[in-house]
């Protein structure tokens, strides 16, 4: 190609004046060009295909019955918010690669072509949008993750103490302690009735003391959307507030020696009423 | 001037038309270093270390003590054994002749570095400490490809442990020694994978110099690592790294002695590391050719440089770490053991400083070997040379604010999660100009679809993947389900084996010509290569719905509900086993029997491919100069011409209208 040679959709019926700015006129003959059209379809059909990866990933999620807490909710809202955006971007630059890859000239061979590619060697425009836009995204991002944050650390009691939240007196305390390989559960309002079971009233806040024994593991509720180090020499605290009853998981999602796969128990989340017969049942005494 | 009195008369060499005085030639050129190749050092290594390990027994009366952490006597033998062997090994490769002979009074001559050059030595030349950068690049290769297959090999084993989930195929203190040394023996290899071989043969010849700035202390680097990764697996034999590669404390306090491998092996790594990003630094700082401003340097000199000195501040991190953590085994210091009041959380800190910038250690040289190869398969300019430097100067300036993103979960400090998550959340912008570099290159570009040009479309592919899924990470509130599971796991195998390794693979596929004089076998090349992209995507695409239903990481055994996912990422793994088998199949007979290349079979226009092919001992017999910016391929593209005549038209109309005719 050479200068010389007509561009090529130079046969476009020149357009009407009128009085848009002139860049939206070029704008306009950009979308017009053949290669960027093509992009563009391919960009919106690839974005059509990665759409119910949306829906796929939190449905992964869900399997084993979360969410089944506010927090676990505020994660898969937060997972499909950033699926959701990341598909455009991502299909355009999956656009341009299948383009090029299946749709634009090839030459192949041991011989270095003859023809060169138009020597572009930038585009303001186009790396000023891609700059503003893929900024604006990130800002997007960030806040969003700051503002679930600040939901999630709200949710789970942040650093306030149990007893100082609102209806602080019904909420349950429990102490978790992990040692190699197993955990237990320990509830102080209870007589100190331990379990190695997590029973878990629904709709009540519950508010977990985190440490270890021995080696670091970590205390992931998986359902429940609760996730925290166990720590030996410190409590690390969190809670939760159960909003769904049923059998989830606990797994320790810290590798902690030999059986750490092993190292997994249920979590039994109960009606109140059938918690504080529970309770009763195995010895734990007064109820709150 | 006297009359020689002596055989050892000063003399002097004609070096590049130049007289240079010379100090008196002792003997014939490279004295004792004519006897020492990697014979002599693993012969004098083993012995050191049999007899350090000797002595050690001897003297260490039976210690014991009631603590149930205290070191036992094979742990003080096994230590002393090691630091035996790295020191036995230095010296028997020669590693110490020339600073000892300078201190001696006899320090080297001309024909005593050209003989340390390899100069007429043929091909023993690459068993010895040889100075010559192409020599180190080429051994570097070799030791890379070795280091890669041993993890590759732990992989196929990890996998499949992971894909028979009706029975335990391993013991579970085998199935995490090989968790842990695959994981630190692929980082150290896929640090080295570009900055070694590339970075040493090419780079010098790229910015038109002979030789690297410091000769000797490259071919140290590249001994070095030969003698860590010897400790590496040495470590296997007495009990293995049981901890993960990240080693964490208090875990690892528990180990058997086998962690004193990991933590020599880091503490010379580290060494090796450092001398080498110096190495490279000083060369690209000052041994550009002439007229070489920054703007005409090719973006793959950034890239080796943003990648050492990003090594070079990150490493004495990990070093600490492990030294810390090496003399609280042995001497029970307490710096990481929280029941004595130690902290953890100082180890995670400490670990996590090295581990964050470690990945873009890793990746910034893919990117930027991508990014090299793309302008001459398609014939044009790198769409904004700018952009790409100022996405590499943003990557390497926050890389070093967002470590504590790996700590999200620890309870350290859960104030920090927000301007951590924020620098995190930041990173994905220059990383973003890199994409956008690459799309802007390809954008309207004639392929020509050789093997380097294809591996960088899986590049990136499993780029955009990795990127996206990183920063659903970097979110804390999506971190709280996803931290600790085999989603993190997928994600960064996206990242390092999806971008890291193939960009990798394009780029030796790229450099085989100059690097061996054939040209890689583009038929079993690409089939090697697709077939491990296939694989790939298979593997780590279901690892990711496994990490979503919630299967923790670094566990042998699972619940039923992941099976199906176990299976099929197993299956994928085989695949890219047999994939990479190709590739280094196609690797090693195109090697020995490929097509021979011409000096610049890819019609490049970079300094390197101007040398002849096999590159001559000094690269350049004149130096070049270089006059214009890298890549300055393509012809006028016809629809700026268009712009620019609509924009004509559209002014003289405007004159028109405004009757200024
Ligand atoms: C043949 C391809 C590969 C396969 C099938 C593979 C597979 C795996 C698997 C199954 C794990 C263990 C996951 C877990 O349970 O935690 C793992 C860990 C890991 N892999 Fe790979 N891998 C491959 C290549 C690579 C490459 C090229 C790198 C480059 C750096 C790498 C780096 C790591 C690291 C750092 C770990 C973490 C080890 C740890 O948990 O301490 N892998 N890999
Ligand atoms: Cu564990
Ligand atoms: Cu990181």
């Amino acid at each position: 190609m050479t200068l010389t040679s007509p561009p090529p959709d130079s046969s476009e019926a020149p357009e009407a004046p009128t009085n848009r700015p002139p860049s939206m006129h070029r704008a306009r003959n950009w979308m017009r060009r053949p290669y960027a059209r093509s992009i563009m379809i391919l960009t919106v059909v690839i974005g059509f295909i990665l759409l119910p990866l949306c829906w796929l990933i939190v449905a992964a999620m869900n399997q084993s019955g979360a969410p089944a807490s506010p927090i676990m909710e505020d994660i898969e809202t937060t997972v499909f918010v950033f699926t959701l955006v990341s598909i455009p971007i991502t299909a355009f630059v999956f656009a341009v690669l299948v383009y090029s890859l299946l749709g634009w000239k090839h030459v192949s061979g041991d011989e270095v072509p003859a023809d060169d590619s138009p020597a572009i060697r930038t585009n303001t425009v186009g790396v000023l949008i891609w700059t503003v836009a893929s900024s604006l995204l990130a800002m997007f991002l960030v806040v969003w993750g700051l503002m679930e944050l600040a939901s999630i650390t709200a949710n789970s009691y942040g650093t306030v103490s149990a007893d100082e939240q609102p209806g602080g007196e019904k909420a349950l305390i429990v102490n978790v302690t992990g040692q190699q390989w197993v955990w237990t559960f320990e509830y102080p309002q209870h007589d100190g009735l331990t379990s190695d079971i997590l029973y878990l009233p629904k709709d009540r806040a519950v508010y977990f003391n985190v440490t270890s024994k021995d080696v670091l593991h970590n205390f992931w509720a998986v359902e429940l959307g609760v996730k925290i180090d166990a720590n030996p020499g410190a409590i690390t605290q969190t809670g939760v507030t159960p909003n769904k009853a049923g059998t989830f998981n606990v797994r320790c999602a810290e590798l902690c020696g030999l059986h750490h796969a092993y190292m997994q128990t249920k979590i039994q989340v109960l009606e109140p009423t059938a918690f504080d017969s529970w309770v009763r049942e195995s010895g734990g005494g007064r109820t709150s | 001037m006297t009359t020689a009195t002596s055989t050892l008369e000063a003399s002097s060499s004609t070096v590049f038309g130049v007289e240079v005085p010379q100090p008196p030639q002792h003997g014939k050129p490279g004295g004792i270093m004519r006897h020492l190749n990697f014979g002599t050092g693993l012969l004098t290594g083993i012995v050191f270390a049999v007899a350090a390990g000797w002595i050690t027994s001897a003297l260490s009366s039976s210690s014991a003590t009631n603590d149930t952490f205290a070191p036992t006597e094979p742990e003080y033998i096994y230590l002393a054994g090691l630091i035996g062997w790295v020191i036995g090994f230095m010296l028997g490769m020669g590693a110490f002749v020339g600073p000892l002979r300078w201190v001696t009074g006899r320090d080297l001559t001309h024909a005593d570095a050209e003989y340390m050059a390899g100069k007429d030595l043929g091909i023993r030349r690459y068993f010895k400490f040889t100075t010559d950068h192409k020599v180190v690049g080429i051994q570097y290769l070799v030791v890379v490809l070795g280091i890669l297959g041993l993890g590759g090999l732990l992989a196929m084993l990890i996998r499949t442990e992971l894909g028979a989930t009706w029975t335990e195929v391993f013991s579970p203190t085998f199935y995490n020694t090989i968790i842990g040394t695959h994981g630190i023996a692929m980082v150290i290899g896929m640090i080295v994978v570009m900055s070694g071989p590339v970075g040493n043969f090419i780079v010098p010849m790229m910015i038109g110099a002979r030789d690297m700035a410091f000769p000797r202390l490259n071919a140290l680097s590249l001994w070095l690592l030969v003698a860590a990764v010897v400790c590496l697996i040495s470590s296997m034999f007495v009990g293995g790294i049981q901890d993960g590669w990240s080693v964490y404390y208090p875990l690892a306090a528990q180990a058997p002695p086998g962690m004193l491998g990991y933590q020599l092996t880091i503490i010379v790594f580290a060494v090796s590391t450092g001398i080498a990003s110096v190495n490279l630094m000083t060369t690209i700082l000052t041994m550009r050719a002439k007229g070489m401003t920054w703007s005409r340097t090719p973006i793959l000199v950034f890239g080796v440089f943003a990648a050492s000195l990003m090594g070079l501040y990150a490493f004495p991190f990990y070093q600490y770490s492990q030294i810390l953590a090496l003399t609280d085994r042995i001497w029970d210091t307490v710096f990481f053991n929280p029941v004595q009041g130690g902290s953890v959380w100082l180890y995670e800190n400490l670990f996590w400083l090295l581990g964050h910038p470690e990945v873009y250690v890793i990746l910034i040289p893919s990117m930027a070997v991508a990014l090299e190869i793309m302008p001459v398969f398609l014939r044009r300019p790198l769409f904004s040379f700018n952009f790409a430097v100022a996405g590499i100067v943003g990557v390497v300036a926050l890389s070093g604010l967002v470590w504590a993103h790996h700590m999200y979960m620890t309870g350290w400090a859960p104030a920090v999660n927000y301007p951590f998550m924020l620098s995190t959340e930041m990173i994905s912008i220059p990383v973003g100009f890199l994409v956008l570099v690459a799309i802007g290159t390809f954008w309207r570009a004639t392929v020509w679809t050789r093997l380097p040009l294809m591996a960088i479309y899986a590049v990136v592919f499993n780029k955009m993947i990795g990127g996206v899924t990183g920063v659903y990470l970097s979110d804390v509130p999506a971190d709280q389900y996803f931290h600790g599971s085999m989603f993190v796991v997928a994600h960064f195998h996206y990242m390092l084996m999806g971008a890291g390794l193939f960009g990798a693979m394009g780029g030796i596929a790229f450099y085989f010509p100059k690097m061996t004089g054939r040209i890689l076998d583009e038929r079993i090349g690409s089939i090697g290569l697709w077939t491990a992209f296939a694989g790939f995507q298979i593997t780590f695409g279901s690892m990711f719905v496994a990490g979503l239903q919630g299967q923790p990481r670094r566990v042998l055994q699972f619940d039923d509900m992941f099976n199906i996912s176990n299976w099929i990422s197993t299956i994928g793994a085989y695949v890219i086993g047999i994939g990479m088998l190709i590739f280094l199949a196609a690797i090693i007979y195109s090697w020995r029997s490929g097509e021979v290349a011409s000096s610049n079979p890819w019609g490049s226009k970079s300094l390197e491919w101007q040398t002849p092919t096999p590159v001559p001992l000094e690269n350049f017999a004149v130096l070049p100069v270089v006059t214009e910016r890298p890549y300055n391929y393509g012809v006028p593209d016809p629809y700026e011409a268009e712009l620019e005549a609509e924009d004509g038209d559209r002014t003289s109309d405007d004159r028109e209208r405004a009757g200024v005719s």
